[in-house]
């Protein structure tokens, strides 16, 4: 082969790394979709507990994938994958919820009642539970953010107090610190709910 | 769903007081199922999802990773700028005076007054007068400053002529 060949054919050749590149991409598509088949209902459940809203949790979750999509180089070096896309996924919500108009109440009853689960209730008791449980999280809301965020994240039996402080970047010992004080003010505030009924 | 041990509200360390209203519809609401199909959606919202490619592919030769291609685009910036710094260098003249911009003399207006060659003459302050002393003949001794009576006393001569008032030096002949 002439240098002139040769050099043609160093242009013209399909690199290997061109093959690597190729077979890292495909890689890191699948390893992305496993992540989707196992973690999207997580990571709706975290979006719905913040947002109350379906569209809304499911968009938090496909933008949640997106932006691991963007950094799926990284995938490799993500060493608990479950808490790091609970972590996206909360920023996102919480992004959301601070940009968002502050909803009506009746608007958390009417969609609390249409998706808590009616199985043996009559259409009273549905609307009376939905209404109990928007009363509730309307007392939840009014906590300071740094308590309501830990009482939240604490309700999800997958995350361990370890996987909440590392979430929210705090230490495990303030989880509990604030979770202590979260009952405390969740308990006044229903106590003085109660007393004004 | 099974409990984890690990987790600050079900673990019985954690104080529960009357919190268990609260407790219980998180957990309802965090339980809460996710739609069906939502997998699927998140699948082809990625599928579509924009993504960047490459239009090129660098030949391994030429890869921006390889560590001599580094070095010579290193050098290729170092010669740029050395090269552009001793381009300005070469053309600045160095040890000639400025060149300055001769503004063309103004012109007098057509048609309008002319200061028919009047040359303005400021007016100052005229100075103080400063009087000369007089100033004395170098010929004259120092004698002459003695008062002329001494001279013209009796019993010296009266012959001499005393008018001018300038007297010449005699010598002493009389002892």
């Amino acid at each position: 082969m002439s240098t002139s060949q040769a050099i043609y054919a160093g242009w013209m050749e399909i690199p290997t790394s061109a093959v690597n590149d190729e077979t890292r991409l495909r890689a890191e598509d699948e390893a992305l979709a496993a992540l989707v088949d196992q973690y999207a209902g997580a990571l709706y459940r975290v979006a719905y507990s913040v947002l109350r809203n379906p569209a809304d949790a499911e968009d938090a979750v496909q933008e949640a994938f997106l932006r691991v999509l963007r950094h799926r180089h990284s995938l490799g070096e993500v060493r608990d994958h479950r808490v790091w896309l609970i972590r996206i996924v909360w920023n996102i919500v919480l992004d959301r919820k601070r940009r968002a108009k502050t909803r009506p109440e009746t608007d958390d009853v009417a969609e609390l009642s249409r998706v808590l689960p009616s199985t043996g209730l009559s259409a009273e008791e549905i609307a009376a539970a939905a209404q109990h449980h928007a009363h509730v999280l309307g007392c939840v809301d009014r906590l300071p953010a740094k308590e309501r965020q830990v009482l939240m994240l604490s309700a999800f039996e997958e995350l361990t107090s370890v996987e909440i402080a590392e979430v929210l970047g705090i230490t495990e010992s303030s989880v509990r610190s604030r979770l202590f004080r979260a009952r405390n003010l969740m308990a006044g505030l229903l106590d003085h709910e109660r007393s004004l009924r | 769903m099974k409990s984890n041990p690990h987790n600050p509200m079900t673990s019985n360390s954690a104080p529960r007081g009357n919190s268990s209203p609260v407790e219980e519809t998180l957990r309802l609401v965090a339980s809460l199922p996710a739609p069906a199909g939502l997998g699927d959606r998140v699948h082809a919202a990625l599928r579509a999802a924009p993504r960047r490619g490459r239009v090129l592919v660098w030949p391994r030769a030429l890869s921006p990773e390889s560590s001599w291609m580094r070095a010579a685009a290193a050098a290729a910036i170092v010669f740029v700028v050395a090269g552009g710094g001793w381009g300005v260098y070469t053309r600045v003249q160095h040890g000639q005076p400025a060149k300055v911009i001769v503004m063309p003399p103004r012109l007098p207006a057509t048609g309008g007054f002319s200061g028919a060659g009047a040359v303005r003459a400021p007016q100052t302050l005229p100075g103080p007068a400063v009087t000369q002393p007089p100033k004395a003949s170098p010929a004259q001794p120092k004698r002459s400053k003695k008062p002329a009576a001494r001279l013209n006393s009796p019993g010296t001569g009266g012959n001499q002529p005393a008018a001018s008032g300038k007297t010449a030096p005699q010598p002493a002949t009389s002892k």
